[in-house]
């Protein structure tokens, strides 16, 4: 039977496709199936498309691009399915697919934004210098919302600060210094390197650094996030335990052996990798000091859906004396989605607002939020709803 | 979609804007299928969002003289939310409003697509829920369990959707709207609530409808028995309803289904067991108490080998997600399944899970089973491949033959999933020609040109009268 993928890419698998039984229990679970009420942005709307592809009755373009481009990749629906449909594999295939098939004008504009900047580390910083000044002097205001609503807030100070490494004979534990965490985030940097080291580790940097791939493989650049996983791999493999501060790129790094796993050279390599993986929530490290109050907690959707990562965020906060609290929304994606909110605006603002009401309605000052993606996107929600609550990690809120 | 339909998309996107109206190939056949395996075939699809907007959706369908299709959230297992013959799909997905609860009569009115669980979150905090919890209850839709009269494991004690639902607001084919029932306990008239309940959308879209509210019980304990012969546990369920218990709800799962089940929920339930009994009481705590021993005695009585009462409600969420998410669970062993919810007495329980056994044995089928017991609401799932012709033919004999054997021992077509189409022929082993024609008067009453989901509920050529109603035959190419 002739199939509508593209050959010699890789497509989204038919056992994968087969293992929905359409019964639809993960529709309420999936963000964008929420707001649009279409079977179209609906989890078994995007697999049956897939379905129909393979069976050679729909075309890889237009309407399916468009179904496929909507979907955050936040996993909600994965969690949520009785038939443990891989539904993260099928979309990063899917993803592979449509990128393959897009035309090139349209393909360089979504390519700059991931591939060629997140991948040079230089230019991420370039871009984060940028950022900084425009955010100084206040004219990211002049910029389109969508682009504001995804700028992380960078200020010189965070830029300039060294991170402080640690001696001593405990396990090594090497922490990934990142893309947008670097240039962003680096308080949360270092307030995980504190938590290590008060877990007993040998905390340390990777010599260069830089992105995991993950935005790229999200995107369904593929061999953008295979050349960024080598280059990790390499500078990584030899710590004890290697770490990520953010929720999107310990989910990825656990997937480094599936995607080099037609790799000869790097497959074994990939796999003994992903095992050290650990998300810096899960280190279990004794607080850094006593923090009192209730606390907001929002669970990225690459901790809760793709790594089962949950309790150990409460686990933390509870530790230091503080009182975790859920958000009434059911734990819905916020709509960063790693880019998605540069690529799909619309969808992103609507999710965006809900999370950042739901974060007020839990009247605490803090709400935790373990995802860069996620805290740019929940702070400059809160900002532009007046809401003065603060945005942190939860190792830096117990650093 | 026929000629005379032609202009038709361009006068609904007039009405609703070019975002709820679809059009495109793709999109239609996403709408072209439900939870069952029904294939069907869809024209245009409308997601209006006000009764207003139903309303003028139909009258431009009336004028167009097109079939109409209302779509819950296409849960359902009968394909009746799957138009077959290329017509127009009125999706109330976005109909989700509710209105501030009723306290002093404990009710609600709601939008069709508000989601059956959503119900009862929203009212916790009064000290209510609404009981009809389809085990599809996290994604079904208030006007799909309207459609289909939806049934749970907790009507066993709470009565099936019928029991609660006021009133209805429907709009019907010619785009006239009508109030049915309401918050009176006899409103005047004839009661033609129950027309609209189970009708599968053949009336009228429903685009309102009135829930009867029902306090949380004060106490619950929910317990797994676990047995080494089926025959013991359905005599449990048989002592236990003796004694004059009635469990809220009572349900059992089958080797076959424990296994699937249990891999996907981790809840530590014992896959050597022939078959289980999940058993749920509640009322005040000493009902509770009471209930428990006799639940408890009565299954030593019949040699249960572990009784496990939930500890905690985390570990009694645990164990209904284990029942509730059993169909999904399937598909670990084959990507499609082919269920009926044929009823027989409780008393032939024993008797139908051995006919059901023999019959998938030798049609060499795998046959998964979890039902409600308490009512004998049998759910045989036939696991299937359908990319393999041959298993797909022996499934839907097996089916066949399952459907009959409980006609055979007193029973009936369908517990709650509903007629659809993939019972419809089924519908002269209970009723004989006179009854039929009834029907088809009732549904001619309310839907004379006969374009309300047609090629549903009723077999092919059942007449009102001197007129033919579902005429068409199933058309060709389409799987059922
Ligand atoms: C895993 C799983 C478990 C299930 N468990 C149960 C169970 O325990 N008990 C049970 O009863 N069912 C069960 N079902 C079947 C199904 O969920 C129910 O039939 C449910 O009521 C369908 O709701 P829906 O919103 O999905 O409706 P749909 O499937 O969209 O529609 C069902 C029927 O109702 C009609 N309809 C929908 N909305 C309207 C409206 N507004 N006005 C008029 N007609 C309308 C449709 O035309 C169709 O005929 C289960 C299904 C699955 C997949
Ligand atoms: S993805 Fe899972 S939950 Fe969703 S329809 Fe398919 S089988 Fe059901
Ligand atoms: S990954 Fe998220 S947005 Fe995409 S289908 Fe699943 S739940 Fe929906």
């Amino acid at each position: 039977m002739s199939t509508g993928w593209t050959p010699g890419v890789p497509a989204p698998e038919r056992d994968d496709l087969n293992t929905c039984v359409q019964c639809g229990l993960c529709l309420p679970h999936c963000p964008t199936f929420r707001v649009t009420g279409l079977e179209t942005s609906s989890p078994r709307g995007r697999i049956a498309a897939m379905r129909a592809v393979q069976a050679g009755d729909a075309p890889v373009q237009g309407d399916f691009t468009r179904f496929t481009d909507e979907c955050l990749a936040c996993r909600a629906c994965e969690a949520a399915c009785p038939s443990s449909v891989p539904y993260g594999r099928l979309i990063e295939a899917a993803r592979v697919q449509v990128e393959a098939n897009r035309p090139a004008a349209e393909r360089a504009g979504r390519r700059l934004a991931i591939g060629g900047v997140m991948g040079h580390r230089r230019l991420t910083r370039l871009m984060g210098w940028g950022l900084a000044i425009t955010q100084a002097l206040r004219i990211d205001r002049l910029l389109p919302r969508r682009l504001r609503f995804a700028a992380p807030r960078v200020t010189f100070r965070g830029m300039r600060r060294p991170l402080a490494q640690s001696s001593g004979d405990g396990p090594t534990a090497m922490l990934l210094t990142g893309c947008v965490m670097d240039i962003a985030f680096r308080p949360v940097h270092q307030a995980t390197l504190d938590a290590l080291v008060r877990a007993g580790y040998r905390a340390v940097l990777p010599e260069g650094g830089g992105c995991c791939g993950a935005l790229a493989a999200h995107a369904g650049e593929r061999e953008s996030a295979r050349a960024l996983a080598r280059a990790r791999i390499a500078e990584m493999e030899q710590a004890d335990v290697i770490v990520a501060d953010s929720a999107g790129c310990s989910a990825h790094m656990r997937t480094y052996g599936h995607l080099l796993a037609d790799d000869p050279g790097w497959a074994a390599r990939a796999a003994a990798v992903a095992a050290k993986v650990r998300d810096a929530v899960e280190i279990d490290a004794p607080p850094g000091r006593p923090v009192e109050g209730r606390i907001a907690v929002h669970d990225a959707c690459h901790h809760l859906h793709a790594q089962g990562i949950g309790p150990e965020v409460r686990r933390t906060l509870r530790a230091a004396g503080a009182t975790p609290v859920d958000l009434g929304d059911g734990g819905r994606c916020c709509g960063a989605g790693g880019i998605y909110n540069v690529l799909e605006p619309e969808m992103a603002a609507t999710l965006g607002e809900q999370k950042a009401r739901a974060i007020i309605a839990t009247g605490a000052p803090v709400v935790a939020v373990a995802n860069p993606g996620c805290a740019i996107q929940i702070a400059n929600h809160l900002t532009a709803l007046g809401s003065d609550v603060r945005v942190q990690h939860p190792l830096e809120i117990v650093d | 979609m026929t000629t005379a339909a032609t202009g038709l998309a361009d006068r609904l996107r007039d009405l609703l804007g070019p975002d709820r109206v679809l059009e495109g190939d793709l999109a239609r056949s996403l709408y072209s299928h439900d939870g069952s395996i029904v294939d069907g075939a869809c024209g245009l699809v409308v997601l209006p969002e006000t009764t207003e907007e139903v309303s003028a959706c139909m009258r431009i369908a009336h004028a167009a003289g097109v079939e109409v299709t209302p779509r819950g959230s296409g849960t359902g297992l009968t394909g009746g939310a799957v138009p077959l013959g290329g017509g127009l799909v009125v999706s109330l997905a976005r109909m989700r409003a509710m209105d501030e609860v009723d306290v002093a009569n404990s009710c609600v009115w709601v939008q069709p697509g508000v989601l059956n669980l959503d119900v009862s979150t929203a009212v916790a905090h009064l000290g209510l829920h609404y009981a009809p919890d389809p085990s599809s209850q996290q994604a079904c839709s208030i006007g799909g369990n309207v459609g289909t009269n939806a049934g749970g494991p907790h009507c066993l004690a709470y009565g099936v959707t019928v029991q609660h639902v006021m009133g209805v607001e429907m709009v019907r084919p010619d785009g006239e709207v009508v109030m049915l029932g309401g918050v009176a306990p006899d409103p005047p008239g004839y009661d033609l609530r129950g027309v609209v309940v189970g009708a599968e959308g053949t009336v009228g879209v429903v685009t309102r409808v009135l829930l009867r509210l029902t306090p949380l019980p004060p106490d619950v304990r929910t317990m797994l028995l676990d047995f080494t012969t089926v025959a013991d546990a359905s005599a449990v369920v048989q002592g236990v309803i003796a004694e004059g218990v009635i469990p809220a709800a009572l349900e059992m799962m089958d080797r076959n289904m424990t296994l699937a089940v249990e891999e996907f929920v981790h809840a530590g339930l014992p896959t050597d067991a022939a078959a289980l009994l999940l058993v749920e009481v509640d009322g005040t705590e000493a009902e509770v108490t009471t209930a428990t021993a006799v639940v408890e005695r009565v299954a030593r009585e019949h040699g249960v080998r572990t009784v496990r009462v939930a500890r905690d409600e985390d570990e009694r969420a645990l164990l209904w997600k284990a029942r509730k998410t059993a169909f999904g669970a399937v598909a670990r062993v084959k990507p499609s399944y082919y269920l009926h919810d044929c009823v027989v007495p409780r008393t032939k329980l024993v008797e139908i899970m051995e006919a059901i056994g023999e019959i998938t044995e030798r049609e060499g089928v795998m046959c998964l089973n979890v039902f409600h017991a308490g009512d004998g609401n049998l759910h045989p799932i036939i696991a299937l491949d359908r990319s393999d012709p041959d298993e797909t033919a022996r499934a839907m004999r097996a089916g066949d033959q399952i459907v009959r054997a409980c006609v055979a021992m007193g029973g009936t077509l369908s517990g709650e999933h509903g007629i659809g189409v993939e019972k419809r022929e089924y519908m002269p082993l209970v009723f004989d020609h006179d009854d039929l024609e009834a029907q088809a008067c009732v549904r001619r009453a309310f839907d004379p040109s006969g374009r309300m989901n047609p090629d549903k509920v009723l077999p092919t050529g059942t007449r009102c009268g001197e007129v033919g109603l579902a005429d068409a035959q199933v058309p060709e190419g389409t799987w059922i």
